[in-house]
């Protein structure tokens, strides 16, 4: 791919945006398709581009894609995790069950993310060091996960959550708190993917393991130290989950896993490993926001939602196809 | 390649095999009323439609691939069923034929995806999944199909010579599935294309018509599963089938086969299924509530999971 | 030819939105036939039918003696089945010879529940409890438990009638209609326009409240405008979103939301706080106490759900126990469920919990569930 780029006749800095915009061509797509959808809705009804629906699109779905931040790096290194949805909601009612109880509401926000990384540390390990595939893995630690959430709460929802514990409500000029989260931590991450040595070493794993292992990079180390990574990201999309409402309800929403890794998926991460960024997972969790809210604006049948979904995602997975094919 | 697959497989089902006498002595000993024939009977006929859709699954997931779908086309085919006898008046049989074979057509749709357009087949079924259930519920309008004729019912709630005609049924391919994959010529292309894509191309094998007929056949099954669904419940929801890919992987990923590709065997498949019917029934009947039974089903994966690698430790890693 | 594909995706999806743009009646309600109440208070005349319920087959005599009970509603972890799953272990303490546990699937799926019955009928139970998934589907597997002489007593869903020997019926479908509709007008006005929030289309009481509701309303209320219907399954967080999406569509249109199941309405009272509308958008609906307390102290809703689902699973288990004894057979006309006093019995063979109960500020402080 890069190699045709390259031979792109021109001066160095239209080849060298050539490049850029190859290297993130799915995110391009993605963020393409996003700008397709808010003019034809806007157009016709304008009040979808109303700064509160704005808000909504993007504020709504901010806990997906800080959840995919942590998927798609388990993703690049090579592996999946299908218990991430599981894992929120354990995670969400710890943190619930902690506020409630009268603990200073920063240990109610730290300790999913604590708990995250300790549990997906343990997945990390069975992975690396047990050599058991981590679909079965997760597959395993999903069913352990949610079972173990039924049992311990009996499905009672954690309600009366102090007031100031409620942080996915704060407001910072008029914008909620998920929105610069989910910002912060995807440019964050974004560049310690990019110029840190554990993000190569992930891209590294994931892209050619025994290359990576000759190449000095403990396969091992990173396969935990991803998980882990990930485990923290899940915790803290644990907190924004809790605290957007007055209640968290205790059994996990349904297909959030599958809703995370297509995010992570449809944002240009490859399932093969080895490429991707977390740019694209945080554009496509925005996608399916503006494709919900869109899909309400435009009247469209509710029957027919589910359908209209599906043919968008996979249209946009083809358009990424013909990219890459006509490239 | 294969021999050594076939070989170090054994020794999986080998395990599975122990694992299972163990559960089911061990359960048995927990309730009196694990054990009957009554019981496993009954379990029979409701592993079924799982046991049905894994046996295709496991053809997928050999030659590396994986099937999201399988659940969505089920939900699909039991629609399609009620809405092709009752809506467009078609004979009841040929509404049956038609819901599987639509079924079938889905399935083709996700191969062509797969391998004309190249699309890596997680992503591929993830999308159809998505789109086949929302199909399921356009087309429903969320009404529901009933009042069967009484024949129907044979196929899911009747009984040939005592047992369950699905069983019956299951049991038949089960035996057809085992004796492609393990004796034929398709089977060897399969494991093969599991192996190494590249190689098996080069080697002149169909890899892609392969493919096209394993998701091909993944769609059809399901549809099938879902006529016989129908059957046993005697209505149609667009609903039915959430949760069931994930249940199918896990017996089929339970039975040894590896989620790369490459290896696995429809005994493992088998034995798998029957391994999570046992103790999904057995734990309920110990009087274990179902959180329970979900977090040992878990437990049991990864067990039996590291229990094969550690066994296995003769570097075919 | 890659371009072509990918331009007929977007057509079709783009199309398929357009199709259904055309003019569609009430969404979410069936199509079964309805039978809306007088506007003013009169009130439903029952009809009177002979028994139509099914009865057990060589059902072992256990007057008297301690009987083990499974209660398996739609799904756990909700609040509402939460509640109904307290007022039957608080009915089976009472009782003092009932054996009584809940147990389900983690999400509202009929072939999860149908298994969770077939497991507990091959244990041997003595008596069944349920809130049906689909009233047809899971009519099979009640069927078998009533041939081997196990009793089953139905809830909050019904099955098929024939499938169960009672069911406890909060409250007639159009009942529940007319009550909700009736304190929606007299928040919005006769001319006011409403959005619903339900679980899904396909849920079968959700279903039939609405289909009533519409009917109850096109009588009564024909100035009411019905905006939209969005689906929120049982999701917490899915409602919310959802609910804000109707409030910025529609803007000052909007002047009340209907939350059809006990998740959608503390979320839509939720959208409308976070949204600042408290007071401008009315929230109507069924919720647990619990649940919107916050709403109802900040006067963002006014009243909510319409009757009490301990109660509800106590009468369930009273009916089961006289059931059970034989002291409730078929062709009575009422049954005596400890501190409920005596149930009525219509249509041949539905227990009727007795009329909404309403939560206000001034009682909502009293239940904890």
């Amino acid at each position: 791919m890069t190699v045709r780029a390259a031979g792109f006749a021109g001066p160095a800095p239209v080849r060298r945006l050539a490049t850029t915009v190859e290297s993130y061509g799915q995110e391009l797509v993605v963020l393409a398709v996003i700008a397709v959808l808010f003019l034809a809705v806007g157009l016709v009804n304008p009040r979808f581009l109303s700064s509160t629906n704005l808000v909504t699109i993007f504020a709504g779905n901010a806990y997906v894609a800080v959840a995919a931040i942590g998927m798609s790096m388990v993703i690049i290194s090579g592996n999946i995790d299908v218990s991430v949805g599981s894992l929120i909601g354990v995670l969400a009612t710890i943190s619930g069950t902690l506020a409630v109880k009268g603990y200073p509401v920063v240990v109610a926000w730290l300790a999913p993310l604590a708990v995250g990384m300790a549990i997906n540390a343990v997945v990390g390990v069975v992975v690396a060091y047990l050599r058991i595939p981590s679909i079965v893995a997760t597959l395993g630690m999903l069913s352990i996960l949610k079972g173990g959430l039924i049992s311990v709460t009996s499905g009672a929802w954690i309600t009366n959550l102090p007031r100031d514990y409620l942080i996915a409500q704060v407001r910072v000029f008029g914008i909620p708190f998920p929105v610069y989260a989910m910002a912060a931590l995807t440019i964050l991450a974004a560049l310690w993917m990019r110029h840190s040595r554990f993000g190569r070493a992930i891209y590294a794993v994931g892209g050619n393991a025994e290359a990576a292992r000759v190449a000095g990079i403990r396969i091992e180390r990173s396969v935990v130290a991803v998980f882990a990574v990930h485990g923290v990201f899940a915790g803290i999309a644990a907190v924004l989950f809790a605290t957007q409402l007055q209640v968290i309800q205790s059994t996990v929403p349904p297909n959030l896993e599958l809703t995370v890794i297509t995010a992570s998926v449809v944002g240009g991460v490859s399932i093969l490993g080895g490429t991707g960024t977390v740019i694209g997972s945080t554009l496509a969790a925005i996608l399916f926001a503006t494709i919900g809210s869109s899909l309400i604006f435009l009247n469209i049948s509710a029957y027919w939602l589910r359908a209209v979904q599906g043919l968008l995602i996979l249209a946009t997975v083809l358009a990424d196809m013909a990219r890459r094919r006509r490239i | 390649m294969v021999r050594a697959a076939l070989g170090r497989a054994f020794r999986h089902e080998t395990v599975l095999a122990l694992l299972l006498a163990g559960a089911l002595a061990v359960l048995a000993g927990q309730s009196g009323r694990f054990l009957t024939a009554d019981n496993l009977l009954n379990q029979g006929r409701l592993m079924a439609e799982v046991g049905l859709a894994s046996l295709p699954m496991t053809f997928v997931i050999v030659t590396g691939g994986i099937d999201l779908s399988v659940g969505s086309i089920f939900g699909l085919a039991a629609i399609l069923l009620g809405v092709f006898w009752h809506d467009l008046g078609l004979w009841l049989p040929i509404a049956m034929v038609a819901a599987v074979l639509v079924g079938g057509a889905a399935g083709l749709l996700n191969g062509v995806i797969v391998t004309r357009f190249r699309v890596p087949p997680l992503i591929a079924t993830l999308a159809t999944l998505a789109l086949y259930r929302g199909l399921a519920e356009g087309i429903s309008q969320a009404r529901s199909v009933r009042g069967y004729p009484d024949w129907f019912f044979v196929l899911g709630q009747g009984e040939v010579l005592g047992v369950p005609t699905q069983l019956w049924l299951l049991l038949v391919l089960t035996a057809a599935a085992a004796i492609v994959l393990g004796l034929t010529t398709f089977g060897r292309t399969v494991y093969a294309i599991g192996a190494n894509e590249t190689a098996a191309r080069f080697s002149g094998l169909a890899v892609d018509r392969a493919k096209m007929v394993v998701y091909g056949c993944s769609g059809l099954v399901a549809a099938l599963a879902a006529v016989i669904f129908v059957s046993r419940v005697s209505t149609t929801r667009s609903d039915m089938g959430t949760g069931l890919e994930l249940d199918v992987i896990t017996a089929v990923v339970l039975g040894g086969t590896s989620i790369f590709g490459g290896r696995g065997t429809i005994i493992g498949t088998a034995l798998g299924l029957a391994l999570m019917q046992a103790m999904k029934n057995g734990l309920a009947l110990s009087g274990v509530k179902g959180d329970g039974t979900i977090v040992v089903i878990g437990i049991v994966l990864i067990a039996a999971i590291l229990l094969s690698n550690l066994l296995s430790r003769d570097g075919n890693a | 030819m890659m371009r072509k594909v990918m331009v007929l995706a977007f057509g079709l999806a783009l199309a398929s939105g357009s199709a259904a743009l055309a003019d569609s009646p009430w969404t979410g309600g069936d199509n079964l036939p309805t039978n809306p109440l007088a506007c003013d208070n009169t009130p439903g005349v029952a009809v009177a039918k002979p028994y139509d319920g099914g009865q057990p087959t060589g059902a072992p005599d256990l007057k008297g003696k301690k009987i083990t009970v499974v209660d398996v509603p739609k799904l756990i972890g909700i609040g509402y089945f939460n509640a109904t799953s307290k007022g039957i272990a608080e009915a089976a303490k009472e009782l003092g010879n009932v054996d009584a546990k809940t147990d389900g699937p983690t999400k509202a799926n009929i072939d999860e529940q149908i298994t969770f019955l077939d497991n507990y009928i091959t244990s041997g139970v003595n008596g069944i409890l349920f809130a049906a998934n689909d009233p047809v589907a899971i009519a099979p597997v009640l069927k078998k438990a009533l041939s081997k002489g196990i009793h089953v007593v139905g809830y909050d869903a019904n099955s098929t009638p024939d499938a169960r020997e009672w069911f406890v019926n909060q409250a007639e479908f159009n009942g529940i209609a007319k009550a909700m509709v009736d304190d929606m007008a007299k928040e919005i006005g006769e001319d006011g326009a409403f959005a619903i929030v339900t679980s899904t289309f396909t849920t079968p009481n959700q279903a039939r409240w609405i289909a009533e509701m519409a009917a109850y309303q096109a009588k009564c209320h024909p100035k009411m405008k019905w905006l939209e219907t969005v689906e929120a399954q049982e999701d917490n967080i899915l409602s919310f979103n959802q609910a804000t999406t109707l409030i910025n569509k529609y803007g000052d249109e909007l002047k009340g939301i209907f939350g059809m199941t006990s998740v959608a309405t503390p979320a839509s009272a939720e959208a409308v706080t976070q949204a600042g509308k408290c007071g401008k958008i009315a929230v109507v609906g069924l919720a647990t106490p619990n649940a919107m307390k916050p709403y109802v102290a900040k006067d963002c809703v006014k009243s909510v759900v319409l009757w009490n689902p301990i109660d509800l699973g106590y009468a369930a288990m009273y009916v089961l126990r006289a059931a059970v004894d034989g002291d409730l057979k078929p062709g009575a006309k009422s049954v005596k469920a400890g501190k409920l006093g005596e149930l009525q019995i219509v249509n041949g063979s539905e227990v009727l919990l007795g009329p909404p109960f309403t939560f206000t500020k001034d009682n909502i402080n009293n239940f904890d569930f």
